[in-house]
Parts: C-alpha cells; structure tokens; sequence
C-alpha cells in the first residue's frame, strides 16, 4: 500500500499530458460548437468525481454508524471535499460552454440545479464536519451524510419533470460520441478518477493527523 | 401505559403546551412571518409585478425563512433545560419523539401560515378569481409537512454540536428544494384554478413527505445517541 502512492503518483505525472494531448489533439474540433466543446471532457469527467465522491460520502456514512471507525469518518470527509473541488469545476466549466452555445451563463435545467443542489449540500456537509471532531460531530455528520445523498434523486426527477434542456450524451441507448471523441471521454474520465483515488488516502492522512495534532494540543494545555 | 401513538399524543400535547406557554417564542416567530409578508409586499409592489403569479413563490420562500426561527425549537427547549434525558427515559423510544416533535412543529408552522397568508392576501392585493380553496389547503399542508419533518430532525442534530444552530438553514435549505418546487407549483395550480394540470406535483410532494418522514424515523436513533 505504502508503494501505491508513488504509483499512482508517477501514473498520473504521466497519464495527465496524454490526457491533455489526446483531449486537445487526438481528438478532432467539434464542427458547429468549435474549440469550446473541449470543456466537455473536463466538465463531464469533473461530474462524474463530483456523483463518486458523493456516493462514497454515503458508503463511509453508513459504515461509521455502524462500526464507528474513525476511518470512515475520515474517508467521508476526505471524499467530500475533492468531491467540492470538483463539483465547483463542474460549475465553473458548465457555463463557459453554454454561455456561446445556450447564448446563457445559467439555466435552471435539471442536471444544473441538481449539481448546484449538490454542491451547496457539500458545502452543508463540510460546515457540519468543521470545527472540532467530536463524537457527536461525526455521528451527525454521517446522518447528514445520508440524507444529503437521498435527496438527490429527488431533486433530479423533480427538476427533470419541469424541463431539460441539457445535452444527454450518454444514455441507455449508448453513447452519441464520435470514436476519438469516445476515447478522450474516456480517458479524462479514467485519469480524473486515478486522480481521485490518489488524492483521497493523502487527504485522509492529513485529517487524522490534524485530529492527533489537536488531541496532542488538548492534552498539553489542559 | 399507554401504547406508541398513546406516547407520542402526550408529548406532543406537552409540548404544545410549552409552546403556548413560552409565548414570547411563538409570538416572536408570528411577528417574524409578518414583517416578512411586510418587507416582501412592500418591495414587490415597488416593482409592479403581477401579484396572483408571483404569490405562491413569495409565500412559499417567507414561510422557508420564518421556519428556520419556527423549527428551531423541537429540541433547543429540551437542550437548554438538559431533559432529554429524562424525556427519553420516560417515552422510551426515540421515534416517538421524533413524531410527537415533528408534529408540534407542524402545528407550530400552521399557525404561522394562518396569520401570514390573510395578511399577504390583503398586502399583496392578491385577487385569484379562480382560486380552488381545497387544493391550496392541501398544498399549504403537504408543504408544511415535508418542512416541519426536516426542520426537526436537523434540530435534534443542531441542538447538540456548539455554535451549530447559525448553520440550521444552510443544512435545511438544499434537502427542501424538490419540496420548495413542489409546493409553490401546488399553490400555484390553487390560485389559478389549474388543479388538473398540476395534481402530478401533488405525488411529489407526497413522495417527498413519505421519504423524509421515514428517513428520520429510521436515523433518529443515531441522531439522539447519548
């Protein structure tokens, strides 16, 4: 395991510039939308963390309830907040697209409202866990953990029935994605997901030592 | 003894009648909800908007704001006095609580919508030649329901983390969007008189009323541990 991080550190230093090179070179330019579409596969492989992230935040929920390792706690946390970096990418990339082809930053779609719900309810969930790692802070947090997670099935169908106007690229029929296209999909969503899975257990170490480095402190001063 | 629903009647007469007794709280929300349809009538009617298709929004965004003040005492009473304790021994079970709160925070929040909507009536200037009374009772009703179940359990969760209780709507707003939706579609259809076309909204929010009322029931547990 202790290997597996310089691994996947080293993987990554080289599988980010393919990416890069395959998503700006390999791939070809959209013909009507232009360059622009580019940001489709940092927006999509962005959403896709931001979904993963969030799912494991419910994963790790339930697990501390029930077994009440600090370890899950930790993994919620860590995973919610990668998840809000890159739920906020997906916020920010969103709308340099849409603004020249919807002619509009926003629009209350269901896939953007649903992602904005999303974000706030990250942010909800990273206010409930700041500020001191009591027992009764983690619990709650896991409960919100949950609920958050439930909710946004509800908030996407709801949205959904009111109006979409949003590109469904990938559906149950497949994928309407030229070839090369496909792949630098693929690829952006295979390497953010690598990225994810480097990034959590370092930001899981980094929260359990700050819980130490205040336990430490607690015990000095006290 | 009586049984669960016999448990969660007494407690939650109980604390109606804290509720009543503690007047200044409920007086103090009342007062809230009615400078809220003041302020917001007031700055609409600057603006000239059409009031019947603006009113169900601005009703239903007053009531989200004077909840947060009207939900924030299911627990906070209990916690200041430190007899919760003693209330869990007594009733013995938490989802018994959870109900019997919920459904004082409901009542808490009818009350405050009958004092708010006449005034926003007559404020606003709202009209609604087809009005269907009926529905709009019973989306005020299932709105309010979602709202109460949510804003108790996030107060029971509030209560018990120090200086938390500034972060009780940043908790509670993003879960009530679907039910925010849903609702001011219901009243919408109410004051138009458009019931059929908006029934679909109603299963909406009953979903969304049966999810978040279960859900809390089966979480309360962890929510009122120690």
């Amino acid at each position: 395991m202790r290997n597996g991080k310089y691994i996947l550190f080293w993987m990554l230093t080289v599988l980010v510039p393919i990416n890069i090179y395959i998503v700006f070179y390999y791939a070809p330019v959209e013909r009507t939308m232009g360059i622009v579409q580019k940001v489709f596969y940092f927006h999509v492989a962005a959403a896709w963390i931001g979904l993963l992230a969030f799912c494991v935040v419910f994963g790790a929920s339930i697990a501390y309830l029930r077994r009440r390792q600090d370890r899950m706690n930790h993994l919620a946390l860590a995973s919610a907040e990668i998840g809000t970096v890159f739920i906020s990418g997906t916020l920010l990339t969103g709308p340099l697209w849409a603004y020249p082809i919807w002619n509009t930053w926003w629009t209350w779609d269901p896939r953007l409202t649903t992602t904005l719900v999303l974000w706030f309810m990250y942010v909800a969930y990273l206010a409930l866990q700041s500020g001191g790692a009591t027992e009764a802070r983690k619990r709650l947090s896991a409960v919100y953990g949950i609920i958050a997670f439930i909710n946004v099935p509800l908030v996407f169908f709801s949205a959904r029935w009111w109006r979409s106007i949003h590109p469904i690229v990938v559906s149950s029929d497949g994928i309407g994605l030229d070839g090369k296209m496909r792949l630098a999909l693929f690829s952006s969503v295979a390497v953010f997901s690598l990225l994810y899975i480097y990034l959590v257990p370092l930001r899981m170490k980094s929260i359990a030592l700050r819980e130490q480095v205040r336990e430490l402190k607690a015990e000095l001063f006290r | 003894m009586p049984n669960f629903w016999g448990k969660v009647y007494l407690v939650y007469l109980k604390d109606l009648k804290d509720e009543i007794r503690s007047f200044h709280h409920l007086v103090g929300t009342l007062v809230f909800g009615v400078m809220l349809v003041f302020i917001s009538s007031y700055a609409l009617q600057l603006v000239e908007s059409d009031t019947d298709r603006v009113f169900p929004a601005v009703l239903w965004v007053s009531v989200y704001f004077a909840a947060t003040l009207a939900l924030q005492r299911a627990f906070s009473k209990e916690h200041e006095k430190g007899s919760l304790d003693a209330l869990l021994l007594a009733s013995g079970d938490r989802g018994i609580l959870f109900l019997a709160k919920f459904l004082c925070s409901l009542t808490v929040l009818l009350i405050l919508e009958v004092v708010v909507i006449p005034l926003f009536w007559v404020f606003l200037g709202v009209s609604a030649p087809d009005l269907n009374m009926g529905f709009f009772f019973a989306s005020l009703f299932l709105g309010s329901w979602g709202l109460a179940a949510i804003g108790t359990m996030l107060n029971g969760m509030t209560v018990q983390l120090p200086g938390a209780r500034l972060l009780f709507p940043v908790l509670m707003f993003p879960l009530l969007i679907p039910l925010l939706m849903g609702a001011i579609l219901c009243s919408q259809g109410a004051v138009s008189g458009e019931v059929q076309s908006t029934m679909g909204w109603v299963y909406v929010l009953l979903a969304f009323d049966f999810v978040f009322t279960i859900t809390p029931l089966l979480l309360f547990d962890y929510v009122l541990e120690g």
